[in-house]
């Protein structure tokens, strides 16, 4: 479905996204894991044609990002990070004029049934500058949802969300998945991508370090971490293969010892050095 | 939706935070504030000592302030919309990625900002036929008007897609868009200027909008003005639309 060939950008020489290849197969829900400054918001951008690629190629669904064509975004929904609704419009107003962008049939009957997947029939004459962060969210992926698109590219979905409105995000999400959307997703949320993502692809520095599912990515570092507090109150940790191994690990540590399951921001520790933040 | 009513949409986004704003009395009182102090203290005031050796000051100044209100108008709508839309509110970057044509984009932009134009110039024609018996609306003017418009709201569109910020926008209308207010035949004639002064006046889109507006019928003179405004309004609208084509991040 899409398929990306050392694609690289550049800002003022400096390489924000760095020969990165990968490909994703439809229906599938692929995340983009990363710090901030990772690059992967410029992957997202490259991939919906807001930004040209300085090298490389990619397809989705067989057309070129290059040509920046109408049959690509046809066949997009794109809900990005920054929020990019019209806040002195009101949520029907918002999905009006992107349906008619878009061209959909049925406009209004459409428009009533997003609305209704969201929660927010009820505040469909609201401007949307009176809604709280959560429904503006919300708005923004059933906007994206909208035109039933057959590949869904969802920048940061859940940021800033409290953990219900997430929770709802994350059921949409996998309804979409459901349907056969393909979705391309980037989050520094560990849970929001061990929760939804099929597969995972970790950025550090604009370059592609690690992509596997999640389980598998924990598993090649080792699946159980023992962690404990030093005597200067520092967070030590110790990956383990097995849960022997960490029991081990932990009968040599003197207190407040804890033996927990690996996550995928271990996998980005050990990888890069670095924390997600 | 057809494939020629692609620009509507963008038409449509424009006209409903439009009409927000419109019932709103500062709006009202900024389009009209503008026109009304250069008529009340040029066509009033200073104006009643100004010989333009072409009938009475007032009703040689009213076609010129309809002028320049479509021209600002026009232009500042549209250029402060399109970089605010473009670097914070992101609201641009929708368009860039529906299936519609760049040329789409710039047509609904174009003529919203139009509208903006001819909604400043219709207060000022109010004013000028409350102050001035002799002031009169013939095909011309019109026609005029509505190329001002369309040319201004094209140039609007270029500084709105060149801007890096918004603080940019506004550098651009004081080299502009305020020089041109004053030095294209809005006030005062410009034909007996010296050569150099009048040579630069006359590459301003505003001095052939000033000239054609005036004219109750297209003579000689007129009709060069309105080749160099058709020509203006032709560069301008493709160089808008080649600047959303290349649009990049």
């Amino acid at each position: 479905m899409i398929r990306v060939i050392d694609l690289t950008k550049t800002y003022n020489g400096i390489k924000a996204v760095d020969a990165v290849t990968f490909t994703l197969e439809r229906g599938e829900v692929f995340g983009l894991l990363g710090p901030n400054g990772a690059g992967k918001t410029t992957m997202i951008k490259m991939l919906t044609a807001l930004a040209k690629p300085d090298g490389g190629s990619c397809t989705v669904a067989g057309f070129d990002v290059r040509r920046n064509g109408p049959e690509l975004k046809k066949i997009m929904g794109v809900m990005p990070q920054e929020n990019n609704l019209d806040r002195e419009l009101t949520a029907h107003e918002n999905l009006l004029i992107y349906g008619m962008l878009h061209r959909v049939d049925s406009l209004r009957v459409r428009i009533c049934e997003t609305l209704d997947m969201v929660g927010l029939s009820e505040r469909k004459d609201s401007v949307v500058s009176h809604f709280s962060g959560g429904m503006q969210r919300r708005l923004l992926l059933a906007r994206a949802l909208m035109t039933r698109p057959a590949v869904l590219f969802l920048d940061e979905p859940s940021i800033g969300l409290d953990p219900q409105i997430r929770r709802q995000m994350w059921d949409i999400i996998r309804k979409a998945k459901l349907d056969g959307r393909t979705v391309i997703m980037t989050t520094h949320y560990i849970e929001e991508a061990e929760a939804l993502c099929d597969r995972v692809a970790i950025l550090s520095k604009g370059k592609l370090i690690a992509l596997d599912s999640p389980d598998n990515l924990k598993a090649r570092i080792g699946e159980y971490v023992v962690e404990h507090v030093d005597e200067e109150g520092r967070l030590m940790q110790q990956i383990c293969p097995s849960r022997e191994e960490a029991q081990i690990g932990a009968s040599l540590c003197e207190n407040n010892v804890t033996i927990r399951k690996s996550n995928l921001e271990d996998v980005f520790i050990k990888l890069t050095g670095e924390r997600l933040e | 939706m057809s494939k020629a009513l692609e620009w509507y949409p963008i038409y449509l986004r424009e006209m409903l935070l439009f009409r927000r704003k419109l019932f709103k009395l500062g709006y009202l009182f900024s389009a009209m504030v503008i026109p009304i102090i250069y008529l009340v203290a040029f066509g009033l005031g200073l104006g009643r000592s100004v010989q333009t050796g072409r009938g009475a000051y007032l009703d040689y100044l009213i076609p010129g302030l309809v002028a320049m209100s479509s021209m600002s108008n026009s232009y500042a709508w549209v250029a402060s919309a399109l970089n605010l839309n473009r670097l914070y509110f992101k609201t641009f970057q929708l368009f860039v990625q529906a299936p519609i044509r760049p040329s789409s984009i710039m047509v609904g932009e174009v003529l919203a900002g139009m509208t903006k134009g001819l909604f400043a110039s219709f207060l000022t024609i109010v004013a000028g036929f409350v102050i001035s018996t002799h002031f009169t609306v013939t095909p011309l003017f019109v026609a005029t008007l509505l190329l001002n418009c369309f040319l201004f709201a094209c140039l609007g569109i270029i500084t709105g897609m060149l801007s890096k910020s918004h603080e940019d926008t506004a550098t651009y209308s004081n080299f502009f868009i305020l020089p041109m207010s004053f030095f294209s035949g809005t006030f005062f004639p410009v034909d007996k200027a010296p050569l150099l002064i009048k040579s630069i006046i006359y590459i301003m889109p505003l001095t052939h909008t000033n000239i054609l507006i005036r004219k109750t019928s297209l003579d000689q003179e007129g009709l060069l003005s309105l080749v160099v405004l058709l020509v203006y309004a032709v560069v301008f609208f493709l160089y808008g639309s080649q600047l959303i084509k290349k649009y990049n991040e």
